[in-house]
């Protein structure tokens, strides 16, 4: 892979999931609603594991020689 | 008043925690008379230890007691512990295998080691070791004080309650400074799998057991109030600052550094440090109790008991006890119990490395290993005391309005470390200067929004709605740390042309 390209997907696992941690309004609201449980909380749980895609992409991506 | 099988399991499994903090002396054995044996059990924790080892860093009392108890009595807003803790492993993946190698290299042992090769400055240095050990023990007393809610909930009706819950704290505190004495960081990290697994245990037993209870989440959410169902408007600059402040904080934490030090190398740093969102879901369990315990009668008649101002502590407790067998609410909350113990240690721990290396021996160089080691052993002791004394002689809601300080300062700290990393242009003067400058204004900040009170809010209403205060020092002092560097990197060249 280049190093530019291999650069920016590195950038884009950190920041994608960083940006939508801290776009708080993209969350900020009760429906839908997951077995009772309001959007607001059960999408930061669930992005939980999401995150850890993210996260292991990015050090999986880190190690590889180029 | 509890039955005696609760206490007859909590004991016996306090008995097992014990064996595990000593034999930590021998697994794995190295040199314990080396500091980097003893404080980073040898650099050599592999990725699931290192996921365990960090991971008993955010399963502290923090996450027992504050997060919970924040969503009990103010709702959503204590929500953000979650997004936090996610957007401060983005912050870890970048910035911590980076200073592993770092370390590994130059056999640093704290942040302070770091920044004084770097800027060749011991007066940042020992400011830096400075912030680190003020900033945690606000953060061990926190532990105590989710060590003593616990007690409070399995004492509660006894006669003497508070004699014996205070002799039972003391005497767990001399059973932890005896382990962590001897084993070091092997103790610690034995006993943090230990207590994990109590923990992960729990946390999936309650949430499974009182969403049947009560008949799904649907009914709970429907009798609370709207502040605990999403976020006011108002409040989202307040949410968003407080996930950025916190997450870049975490990691500038003294203990949170001694467990990045000790694994064994950077790309198995890199892999625990991506699984630990995982971590995150039992973290989201507990702040939701914080709102499932308005279902259950039996825990809300049995808070009704306590004043107001100390409901919030206990409601995982007095949810554990009120929704689990008996037998099984000995397991958990031993589980909640060595949740702030093993924190307390690995804390206390990463206080004694800054007050030996970065300050005495700062003091006195020609320090001999041996002494510098016996020096770190008996302070990390009497560091766990000075917190434990500091929680017999102030109310507790203290300990939780000063961690809220200890966070602004620590975060302090991110200019000369972080940035320091990999920023070549920083001067030590600047970063000097905007340390000084964020802590100032940080406590300036705090004091002012409590009205010079008690300090009860982190957060500074401005122009955009609340911010955490935290964001905002530090802002300041990223301005004049940069600012400054830049002006002096101009001023050196101008002198060089001159010449």
């Amino acid at each position: 892979m280049h190093s530019k390209t291999r650069y920016i997907i590195l950038a884009l696992l950190i920041l994608i999931p960083s940006a939508v941690n801290l776009g708080v309004p993209i969350y900020n609201r009760d429906a839908p609603e997951l077995f009772g449980m309001p959007f607001f909380y059960w999408f930061q749980t669930f992005w939980l594991v999401a995150c850890t895609g993210f996260y292991l992409a990015y050090s999986k991506l880190v190690e590889k020689k180029v | 008043m509890i039955s005696p099988d609760i206490i007859i399991v909590f004991v016996s499994l306090f008995i097992v925690f014990i064996g595990l903090g000593f034999y930590g002396k021998y697994w794995r054995r190295g040199d314990l008379n080396h500091v980097h044996e003893w404080s980073l059990a040898g650099r050599k924790l592999g990725t699931t230890l290192v996921f365990f080892l960090i991971g008993a860093d955010l399963y502290t009392a923090y996450s027992f007691v504050a997060i919970p108890s924040g969503v009990f009595a103010k709702g959503s807003l204590y929500f953000f512990a979650i997004p936090y803790v996610m957007l401060t492993f983005a912050v870890a993946l970048v910035a911590m295998p980076r200073l592993w190698t770092l370390a590994k290299e130059k056999g640093y042992i704290t942040a302070s080691d770091f920044v004084k090769d770097r800027f060749n400055s011991r007066t940042l240095a020992i400011m830096i070791a400075i912030t680190g050990i003020v900033a945690e023990l606000p953060y061990i007393a926190l532990q105590i004080v989710g060590m003593q809610a616990v007690l409070t909930v399995m004492l509660a009706g006894y006669a003497n309650a508070q004699v014996a819950q205070e002799i039972s704290l003391l005497v767990a505190f001399v059973i932890l400074a005896a382990f962590t004495y001897t084993s070091g960081l092997r103790g610690a990290t034995l006993t943090a799998i230990f207590k994990d697994i109590l923990v992960w245990i729990t946390v999936i037993a309650i949430i499974v057991i009182v969403s049947i209870t009560i008949g799904g989440f649907g009914n709970v959410f429907k009798a609370v109030g709207n502040n605990y169902v999403t976020l006011s408007d108002n409040l989202v600059p307040a949410y968003a600052t407080l996930i950025l402040g916190s997450a870049l904080a975490l990691y500038l934490y003294p203990h949170a550094i001694s467990g990045v030090l000790s694994a064994q190398s950077a790309q198995k740093l890199r892999s625990s440090t991506a699984l630990l969102p995982l971590y995150g879901i039992g973290l989201a369990i507990l702040a939701l109790m914080g709102i499932l315990v308005y279902a259950v009668p039996g825990a809300m008649n049995f808070l009704s008991g306590f004043p107001e101002s100390s409901r919030g502590i206990l409601v995982v407790p007095s949810l554990i006890l009120y929704s689990l067998p008996s037998w099984f609410s000995g397991v958990a909350l031993l589980g909640v119990f060595v949740g702030g113990l093993v924190p307390a240690a690995i804390m206390a721990m990463a206080q004694a490395n800054l007050l030996t290396r970065n300050i005495i021996k700062e003091i006195k160089p020609n320090l001999s290993d041996k002494s510098e080691i016996q020096i770190t052993k008996a302070s990390s002791t009497i560091f766990k005391f000075v917190a434990l004394g500091f929680v017999f002689s102030v109310p507790a809601t203290y300990a939780i309005s000063l961690q809220l300080l200890g966070g602004i300062l620590i975060a302090q700290i991110l200019p000369a470390v972080f940035c320091g990393l990999y920023v070549k242009s920083l001067r030590k003067m600047p970063l000097i200067i905007g340390l000084l400058a964020g802590i100032i204004s940080g406590i300036l900040m705090v004091e002012f929004t409590n009205s010079f009170g008690q300090l009860t809010s982190s957060l500074l209403k401005t122009m955009f709605g609340p911010i955490y205060i935290a964001v905002i020092a530090l802002g300041i002092n990223l301005a004049i740390s940069f600012g400054g560097s830049m002006i002096q990197k101009k001023i050196d060249s101008k002198k060089n042309t001159e010449q």
